[in-house]
């Protein structure tokens, strides 16, 4: 009974503690909302039709226990229900932030653009108030099928600069936003920066997401900065960004269409089955940009000045207070502030006599300490220096010179010179400290001879010959390599032509019929002269018949004029000539069976009638 | 019918063209005839020994004098359009001893394009790379490409050429012998023998594009600075120095735009960020031209 006593009273002290420290957490954030409170007016569309409802919400932020904000006067609105209330606090790497919302859900009553009015809320004796939101309600032109949402007020995008006329080298904050609907599920978001030739371009810290109120509506922001440094006066233009992403609609099924007994028809299965989501690809692109990049000043500008272009400030410092001539003593010069810190130049040391220091070039490290807002950070310079006489009882002063773009002036800045004590040294002449560094130097003065390593030089005068000729350029080459290829396809089409003729009688016909009635014409023409006219016209008639039957590859004694005719046609010789052959054919059979055998005058006409007859129809056939 | 394409995509390679832009119809002739050259040669090799002798003796001004003239004969010899690959080397020599870096690496690349074997040539072009400030980034083609691709690397363009009209010609032997005899067996070896040959053209038209087609160059002062654009007005970006390859990518009155393949170091201001600034960007600007001369 006492041990379970002995452990109710300790989980009464665990509820105690918790409490205890809650109230304390609490009353030390307190001051902290009191300090940070405002009220906001929000609504979830601007555009709607006359049977929409419209939510609108209150938020008072930074307290929640103020009494509830008065109503916003609304002309063209009744208030159907409200209001509903919620409380939220939020912990976030350790700051608490509370905030209450009032919702409302109002229903139109007339056409119009109205405007819902500021709601006010007072606490510890301050009123605070909302920004007065403006609502259009409008007709309705769609059926509710074929209604889509309103892509344009859903999502876009902005693309801004924080200056329009920045000077040269002057760093311009390049900013691009991605504007969603609050609660909107956005997939697949692919950016495509904006081209910035003739920018040096620095990113400015990580994505920003951030909530925002545009006409009434919450939107979540996703901001993407970079910082840039116009490399180039004159007109510059930086082109338009894109983003391209995947909106998902959940859209609810058309009740009516479904049976008014449906068991599923309640609002348990309406959330699960009756809504289905729609993936919309939405491409946003935003306007470009365009910079007047104005030259720096020429009046003013110091003789030291380098181009550096910001806000800077400087530290010196040295180790070496006592040394001896020709020991090193290195300056660490550091350049620090906003701006393109990459490009910054070298401190200038304003020696009085050249005499009385050797100087070696600075090595320089850059550090960004800031990407946050600006680009800041650090360009650390360490220059050696060697002080050649005893007489030297300082180290050079330092100048660094800068534009100030806010100012619009140069400015410079100026280091005392540093106490230093430089005794006599054991070795008068300078030692080389960084030889490896400084070989410009010294192969400035002198050629270096080297006198090691490498391989003798090549003297055989036999191989000495041009060998700048390509080949592939001279054309006699190209000419050459081309009889080969000549011959290979020469050989081709030869053996080719060969086979066909021995394989393909039809073809072997056509190409020998013009050689065979030559022949036989010629046959004909040594008949003529002899008075032997049925033999000349036999022979006359055979050469034209044969002829034709080769070409068209038929029988010669099918060589009829009709069939010759026809196949002629076929092969669309001209209707002139067809008449020509038939009558020719007619006339040559005729006279061979004829006994008068004509005159020798008239034999001759019929052979140049059967010579211009095959010459037409080689040509045609 | 797939002989038939082979025979017509073979007669069409003589013909091709390989996007050579320097081809002009027509060979250089040079303006030095081949015994001025051997004459001049021979006086150079002669003052380059006598300046090692010199060296070796201490009497450094005459050394150096002697192979400034060598240096200039052989420069006269390449000048007047006689090209060989023993002057260009000798030439890097004689400028390595003057301790011109970026002039000896520049005439041991033309000597390497002509006899791209020669074991001497490659111990000095890495002796003085070695000793050059900027050392080469590791963007270079690979060993093992090399190793593959042996013949791109080992023989130089005139030699390519050779071999691949020597198959050029085999084949089309073969072919010949093929259309009118009709062996089977001719077949697989003219196969054999268009793969070769397609292998050596394609070789060659890469080779000859590397070489000709894009412009190689090296720094040949002793420090350079290249800048965001092409002018004194814009910002240094890094500097260079001699013997620092590049290519050069366009030119604008007197700058070239160049992207060095060495190890660009510029700052960024963040530790980490360091190694992945390095980008192809990074290492691209403009010089002036009389800072490189082309390879």
């Amino acid at each position: 009974m006492r041990h379970k006593l002995s452990g109710m009273i300790k989980i009464y002290y665990r509820y105690f503690y918790i409490l205890f420290f809650a109230i304390i957490i609490f009353a030390s954030t307190g001051k902290t909302f009191a300090q940070d409170i405002r009220l906001t007016a929000t609504v979830d569309q601007n555009v709607l039709t006359i049977n929409d409802q419209l939510k609108l919400t209150v938020t008072v932020y930074g307290t929640q226990d103020t009494a509830p904000p008065a109503f916003p006067n609304i002309d063209g609105f009744t208030l159907l229900f409200g209001p509903q209330i919620s409380a939220q606090t939020r912990i976030l790497n350790g700051d608490v932030s509370v905030s209450k919302g009032y919702t409302y859900v109002l229903q139109p009553t007339a056409k119009g653009r109205f405007t819902i009015g500021p709601s006010t809320v007072e606490y510890q004796g301050n009123i605070y108030s909302s920004d007065p939101i403006t609502v259009e309600v409008v007709e309705i032109t769609r059926s509710p099928a074929s209604q889509t949402p309103d892509f344009e007020k859903l999502v876009f995008v902005e693309l801004s600069t924080d200056k329009l006329e920045p000077y040269i080298y002057e760093q311009v904050v390049l900013s691009f936003k991605f504007y969603f609907q609050k609660g909107l599920p956005v997939s697949d978001i692919d950016y495509a920066a904006p081209a910035t030739k003739n920018f040096m371009e620095e990113k400015l810290g990580d994505q920003r997401q951030y909530e925002e109120i545009r006409d009434g509506i919450i939107y979540n922001v996703l901001e993407l900065r970079t910082a840039l440094f116009p490399m180039v006066s004159g007109e510059l233009t930086i082109s338009p960004a894109k983003v391209t992403c995947n909106l998902i609609i959940r859209q609810r099924k058309d009740r009516r269409n479904t049976s008014p007994d449906s068991i599923f028809d309640d609002a348990f299965f309406d959330d699960f089955f009756s809504r289905e989501q729609k993936r919309y690809p939405i491409e946003r692109s935003t306007r470009s940009i365009h910079l007047t990049v104005k030259p720096l000043p020429e009046h003013g500008k110091p003789g030291d000045f380098k181009g550096a272009v910001g806000t800077y400030h400087m530290e010196v410092s040295t180790r070496a207070q006592q040394v001896k001539v020709g020991d090193p003593i290195t300056l660490s010069m550091s350049v620090y502030g906003e701006g393109n810190i990459q490009t910054i130049s070298e401190p200038v040391l304003i020696l009085n006599n050249e005499r009385d220091f050797k100087l070696y070039p600075a090595e320089s490290h850059t550090q960004i300490t800031n990407r946050e807002e600006l680009i800041r950070g650090r360009k650390m310079f360490s220059k050696v220096i060697e002080p050649q006489t005893t007489d030297v009882k300082f180290t050079p002063a330092i100048v660094f010179s800068f534009f100030d773009p806010r100012t619009g002036q140069y400015k410079t800045i100026t280091k005392e010179p540093m106490p230093i004590i430089v005794e006599a040294g054991e070795q008068e002449v300078p030692i080389q400290l960084t030889f490896s560094s400084d070989k410009t130097l010294l192969l400035k003065q002198q050629p270096r001879i080297l006198t090691h390593d490498i391989l003798p030089i090549m003297t055989n005068i036999s191989s000495l010959q041009e060998q700048g000729n390509r080949v592939y350029k001279n054309p006699f080459v190209i000419a050459c390599l081309s009889i080969p290829s000549i011959a290979v396809i020469a050989s081709f089409v030869i053996t080719k032509n060969k086979e066909r003729l021995q394989t393909d009688t039809g073809y072997a016909r056509k190409k020998r019929a013009h050689a065979a009635v030559k022949r036989r014409l010629e046959g004909a023409q040594s008949i003529l002269c002899q008075n032997r006219p049925a033999e000349f016209y036999s022979c006359l008639s055979k050469a034209v018949s044969d002829y034709l039957a080769d070409k068209l590859n038929i029988p010669p004694a099918s060589a009829s004029e009709d069939r010759v005719g026809a196949l002629l046609r076929q092969r669309g010789v001209g209707d002139d000539t067809i008449a020509e052959v038939s009558r020719c054919l007619i006339d040559l059979d005729h006279r061979r069976f004829s006994k008068e055998g004509g005159t020798e005058g008239e034999r001759a006409h019929f052979l140049r009638l059967a010579e211009g007859l095959i010459t037409k129809l080689e040509k045609q056939l | 019918m797939k002989i038939y394409l082979w025979v017509l995509v073979l007669c069409i390679i003589p013909f091709w063209d390989f996007g050579i832009q320097n081809a002009h119809c027509g060979s250089v002739k040079s303006e030095i005839s081949s015994d001025d050259a051997i004459k001049l040669f021979t006086d150079a090799n002669e003052k380059y020994l006598q300046a090692t002798k010199d060296i070796a003796a201490k009497n450094l001004q005459e050394a150096e004098q002697k192979l400034k003239g060598a240096a200039l004969q052989y420069e006269a010899i390449v000048g007047g359009g006689f090209k060989n690959g023993q002057i260009y080397y000798n030439l890097g020599n004689a400028y390595y001893r003057l301790g011109e870096f970026g002039k000896a690496i520049l005439n041991y690349r033309k000597a390497e394009r002509l006899i791209p074997r020669n074991a001497d040539l490659h111990a000095n072009l890495k002796l003085v790379k070695d000793l050059t400030e900027d050392k080469e980034s590791s963007h270079g083609i690979p060993v093992a490409a090399r190793r593959i691709f042996f013949w791109v690397f080992l023989l130089n363009q005139s030699e390519l050429t050779i071999i691949a009209v020597s198959l050029y010609g085999v084949l089309m032997a073969l072919l010949f012998v093929l259309i009118s005899f009709r062996y089977a067996w001719l077949k697989r070896i003219i196969t054999g023998f268009s793969a070769c040959l397609f292998v050596v053209v394609i070789s060659l038209a890469i080779k000859v594009y590397v070489e000709q087609c894009v412009n190689h160059g090296v720094i040949i002062t002793t420090k350079c600075v290249v800048r965001y654009g092409p002018g004194e007005e814009y910002e240094p970006k890094f500097e260079i120095h001699s013997g620092a390859e590049c290519i050069i990518e366009e030119e604008r009155d007197n700058w070239y735009r160049v992207y060095v393949n060495v190890g660009v170091k510029q700052d960024t201001g963040s530790e980490t960020g360091a190694e992945e600034k390095v980008s192809k960007d990074v290492r691209r600007g403009w010089l002036q031209k009389k800072h490189v001369d082309v390879i």
